[in-house]
C-alpha cells in the first residue's frame, strides 16, 4: 500500500473503483435475469399503494415554515451541548446549573411559540 | 477539571438585564391586549436595575471568564450610557407602540436584548465576545426595523439592514479568524503583544477585513447605504436605536479594538481611517445638505457625525499623549453624540405623534405651535450643529485639539469645512420652524414622558457645556489600556 | 496536510460568496452566499486551531458560536423574505428602490 498524505487516496480510490462496479453489476444482472412485461398498472410511481396524484414536483405548504425556522434555531442550539455533554461528568453542578439556565432561556422562546399559536395546525 | 471561578457580581448588570429582558417576555405573553403597555413600565424597571448594578461596580477593575471580560470605568461608563440610552428610547416608544398597536410587548423584549448586546460589548475583550455583542445588538434591531410588518418600507429598510449587517459580520470574521490563525489568541492584550511579529501583510489584510466590518456598522461612508433607508423604514423609536445605541455599540468595539487589540500595527491602519473620517464626514454632510425628511437628514447627519468619531483613530501613534487625548476626545464625542442624536430623533417623533408628518417643510412656523418642542429641537440641532453653549461644541472642539497636538493638520481642516457645511442644513431647520409663517396653527401637544426625557437631555447637554468636568472626567477615568496584572483571572 | 490548502479553499469560497452576493438578485441566494462566507470562516478557524493544536481551543470556540449565530441570522433573514414576498410577491433585491438618496 502506497504510503504519505497523497497514498491514502489510493485506499478511497479502490473503494470507488468497487463501489461503481458493484451497482454496475447489479444493476446489468437484474437486467439480464428479470422477465420485462409492463402494463400501466405497473409502471405508475409506487406511493404506498395509493393512487399517485399530481408530479412529484409538488410545492410544501408555506406554514411548514415556521416550523422549518423553529427547527434550524433549536437544533443549532444542540451544538452547544455537544461540548458541554463531553465533559460534562468532570465539570460538577456549576456547569450543570449554567446549562439549565441557557436551556431553560430556550425553554421561555418555546413558550413564546406555543402562546403565540404557531405550533397549531389550522 | 475545574471550571475557571465566574466573578458574579462583575457580571451583574448583564444578568439583571437578561432576567428583566426573560420576565418581559413571559408577562407580556399573559397581558390582555389593553394592558401590554405595562411590559414598559417593566422594561424600565430593569433598566434602572441594571443601571443600579453599574453603580454598585463603580470604580471596580474586574476581569473574569477567561480574561474576555473586563469590568473598569470605561466599561462602566458605557454600560450606563446604554441603560439611559435605552430609557429614553422607552420613554420615546410608549406612545408610538401603544396607539399603533405594532407588537408593543415583543418590541421592549428586542430592545433590552439589543441592550444587552451593547451592555456586554462595553466589556467584551476577546474576538469571541466581541462578536457575540455586536450580533446581539444587531440581530434584535434588525427584527425591531421589521415591525411595521405591513409597511413595504419596513420591510425594504430591514432587509437592506440585514443583508448590509450579515454581510459586514461576515467580513469582520473572516479578518478575525485571520488574526487568531496569525496570532494564536482571541483575547485583544494577547494579540496585541504577538500581532507586531508577525508577517506585516498578512495582519495588514486581517486588521483591514476587521476595520471594513465595523465601517458597515458604524455606517461609515462608502459602507452607509443602508443608514438613512433603514431609518425611514423603520419605525421612528427604531430608527433612534440604530442611530444611537447601536451605532455606539458598533464604536465601542472599535474603540477596544483599535486601541487595545492593534495599536501596536498603528502605522499600518491608520492612513485608512483617516480617509475614512474624510470621507464620511465630507459626503454625509453634502448629502444632508438636500434632504426633506427629518429621519433622512437626520441619517446623514450622523453619517457626518460618525465621521467626527473616526477621526480619533486615524491619530493614534507611537506618542501614548497624543493617543490618550485622541482615544478621550473619541469617547466624550460618542457619550455627546448619543445624547443629542437621540433628543433630534425624540422632538422629531413628538412632533409626528398625532398625524404631524416628517417632512421638513412642515416644520414651519413650529414656535408658534409649540415654542417649547421648537425650542427643545433646536437645541438639539444646534448641539449637533457644535453651536454653544451646548455640549455638542466642546465634543467637535476636543476632537479638533486632538487632531492639532496629533498634528495632523489636513484632517483639522476638513473638520472645521464640514462644521461650517452641517451648520448650513440644521440652522436651516431652526430658521424655518422660528422664522417661517406655519400652515397650520393647531398647537402640539407632548406627553409628559417625552418633554421630561428631552429636558433632562438638554439639560445634561447645558449643564456639560457650562460645567465641561462632568464629561472629561469621565473620559479621563475611562481608560482602556491593560493594566498587565489585571489579565490574570480574578477569583471571586 | 499542509494549512495552506485549507486556508486556499477557505479564500476560494470566502470569494465566491463575495461574488455570490454581489451578482445575484434573489434575496435567499445573496443569503446563500453570505452563508458561504461564513463556512469560509469556519474553515479557517477549525485550520488554524488544528494546526496551533495546544493552543487551539479559542477556534473551535469560536466556530461554535459562528454557526449558531450564523443559524439566528438565518432564522431572521428567511422570516424577512416571506414577509416582504407576502406583501411585494416577489423578492429580488435590485427591486428594493422604495427608498433613494
Amino acid at each position: 500500500m502506497p504510503e504519505g498524505y497523497f497514498g491514502q487516496y489510493f485506499t478511497i480510490a479502490i473503494f470507488i473503483v468497487a463501489g461503481v462496479v458493484l451497482v454496475l453489476g447489479t444493476f446489468a444482472l437484474a437486467k439480464l435475469l428479470s422477465p420485462f412485461q409492463p402494463h400501466t398498472e405497473k409502471l405508475t410511481t409506487y406511493e404506498s399503494g395509493i393512487d399517485p396524484i399530481g408530479t412529484g414536483w409538488s410545492q410544501a405548504n408555506v406554514r411548514y415554515y415556521i416550523f422549518a425556522l423553529l427547527f434550524v434555531i433549536f437544533d443549532v442550539e444542540a451544538i452547544f451541548l455537544f461540548p458541554w455533554a463531553v465533559v460534562f461528568e468532570r465539570l460538577g453542578t456549576q456547569a450543570f446549573v449554567e446549562m439549565v439556565i441557557f436551556i431553560g432561556i430556550l425553554t421561555l422562546a418555546l413558550l413564546y411559540a406555543i402562546k403565540k399559536k404557531v405550533l397549531e395546525w389550522l | 477539571m475545574n471550571l475557571p471561578p465566574i466573578d458574579w457580581h462583575a457580571i451583574a448588570p448583564e444578568l439583571v438585564l437578561t432576567a428583566a429582558a426573560c420576565l418581559v417576555l413571559v408577562v407580556d405573553l399573559f397581558l390582555p391586549d389593553e394592558a401590554k403597555w405595562i411590559a414598559m413600565p417593566l422594561s424600565a424597571a430593569g433598566l434602572f436595575g441594571t443601571l443600579a448594578a453599574v453603580v454598585s461596580l463603580l470604580g471596580a477593575e474586574r476581569v473574569t471568564l477567561a480574561g474576555s471580560f473586563e469590568v473598569n470605568d470605561f466599561a462602566l461608563l458605557f454600560k450606563a450610557l446604554f441603560c439611559v440610552i435605552g430609557l429614553i428610547i422607552l420613554a420615546l416608544s410608549l406612545d408610538y407602540f401603544r396607539d399603533g398597536r405594532y407588537h408593543q410587548g415583543e418590541f421592549y423584549f428586542l430592545l433590552l436584548c439589543a441592550l444587552l448586546g451593547g451592555v456586554v460589548m462595553a466589556s467584551a475583550r476577546d474576538l469571541i465576545s466581541i462578536f457575540i455583542a455586536i450580533e446581539t445588538i444587531s440581530i434584535p434591531g434588525i427584527v425591531m426595523a421589521a415591525l411595521r410588518k405591513g409597511d413595504v418600507r419596513s420591510n425594504e429598510g430591514s432587509l437592506k439592514f440585514f443583508l448590509f449587517s450579515v454581510l459586514s459580520s461576515a467580513l469582520m470574521l473572516y479578518g478575525m479568524s485571520l488574526i487568531y490563525g496569525v496570532t494564536g489568541s482571541t483575547n485583544v492584550d494577547e494579540i496585541n503583544q504577538v500581532l507586531p511579529q508577525q508577517h506585516e501583510g498578512l495582519v495588514a489584510v486581517s486588521v483591514f477585513f476587521v476595520v471594513i466590518g465595523f465601517a458597515f456598522k458604524v455606517s461609515a461612508v462608502p459602507f452607509h447605504f443602508w443608514a438613512p433607508d433603514t431609518y425611514e423604514g423603520s419605525p421612528p423609536p427604531v430608527a433612534a436605536f440604530l442611530a444611537s445605541a447601536s451605532k455606539i455599540g458598533g464604536f465601542v468595539g472599535l474603540l477596544v479594538l483599535m486601541f487595545r487589540a492593534f495599536p501596536a500595527v498603528a502605522e499600518q491602519w491608520r492612513p485608512a481611517f483617516a480617509v475614512l473620517a474624510a470621507l464620511t464626514m465630507t459626503v454625509g454632510n453634502l448629502i444632508a445638505l438636500r434632504q426633506q425628511h427629518i429621519i433622512r437628514l437626520l441619517a446623514y447627519s450622523g453619517v457626518a457625525q460618525s465621521g467626527y468619531m473616526l477621526v480619533g483613530f486615524a491619530l493614534i501613534g507611537a506618542n501614548a499623549d497624543t493617543n490618550s487625548q485622541a482615544f478621550k476626545a473619541t469617547v466624550i464625542y460618542i457619550v455627546i453624540y448619543g445624547l443629542m442624536d437621540l433628543g433630534a430623533f425624540a422632538a422629531a417623533i413628538s412632533f409626528a405623534r398625532r398625524g404631524g408628518t416628517y417632512f421638513i417643510s412642515d416644520y414651519s412656523g413650529l414656535w408658534n405651535r409649540s415654542p417649547a418642542l421648537a425650542g427643545l429641537m433646536a437645541a438639539f440641532l444646534l448641539s449637533l450643529a457644535g453651536v454653544p453653549p451646548l455640549a455638542g461644541a466642546w465634543a467637535k472642539l476636543f476632537v479638533f485639539l486632538a487632531s492639532i497636538e496629533a498634528q495632523v493638520y489636513w484632517l483639522a481642516v476638513v473638520m472645521g469645512v464640514n462644521a461650517v457645511i452641517a451648520a448650513w442644513y440644521y440652522l436651516a431647520v431652526v430658521k424655518r420652524m422660528f422664522f417661517d409663517v406655519p400652515e397650520v396653527s393647531e398647537p402640539i401637544e407632548t406627553p409628559y414622558l417625552l418633554r421630561a426625557a428631552m429636558g433632562l437631555a438638554v439639560l445634561a447637554l447645558v449643564a456639560s457645556f457650562v460645567y465641561p468636568r462632568l464629561v472629561t472626567d469621565l473620559a479621563d477615568r475611562s481608560v482602556l489600556e491593560s493594566r498587565g496584572a489585571d489579565v490574570e483571572l480574578s477569583s471571586p | 496536510m499542509p494549512l495552506s490548502y485549507v486556508l486556499v479553499l477557505a479564500a476560494l469560497l470566502f470569494s465566491i460568496g463575495v461574488y455570490g452576493v454581489l451578482a445575484r438578485q434573489h434575496a435567499v441566494l445573496v443569503l446563500l452566499s453570505i452563508e458561504l462566507m461564513l463556512n469560509a470562516v469556519n474553515i479557517n478557524l477549525i485550520a488554524f486551531s488544528a494546526w496551533l493544536q495546544d493552543t487551539g481551543v479559542p477556534g473551535q470556540v469560536f466556530a461554535l458560536f459562528i454557526i449558531a449565530v450564523a443559524a439566528a441570522e438565518v432564522g431572521v433573514g428567511l422570516a424577512l423574505v416571506i414577509l416582504i414576498y407576502r406583501n411585494r410577491r416577489n423578492v429580488d433585491v435590485e427591486g428594493l428602490s422604495l427608498m433613494k438618496w
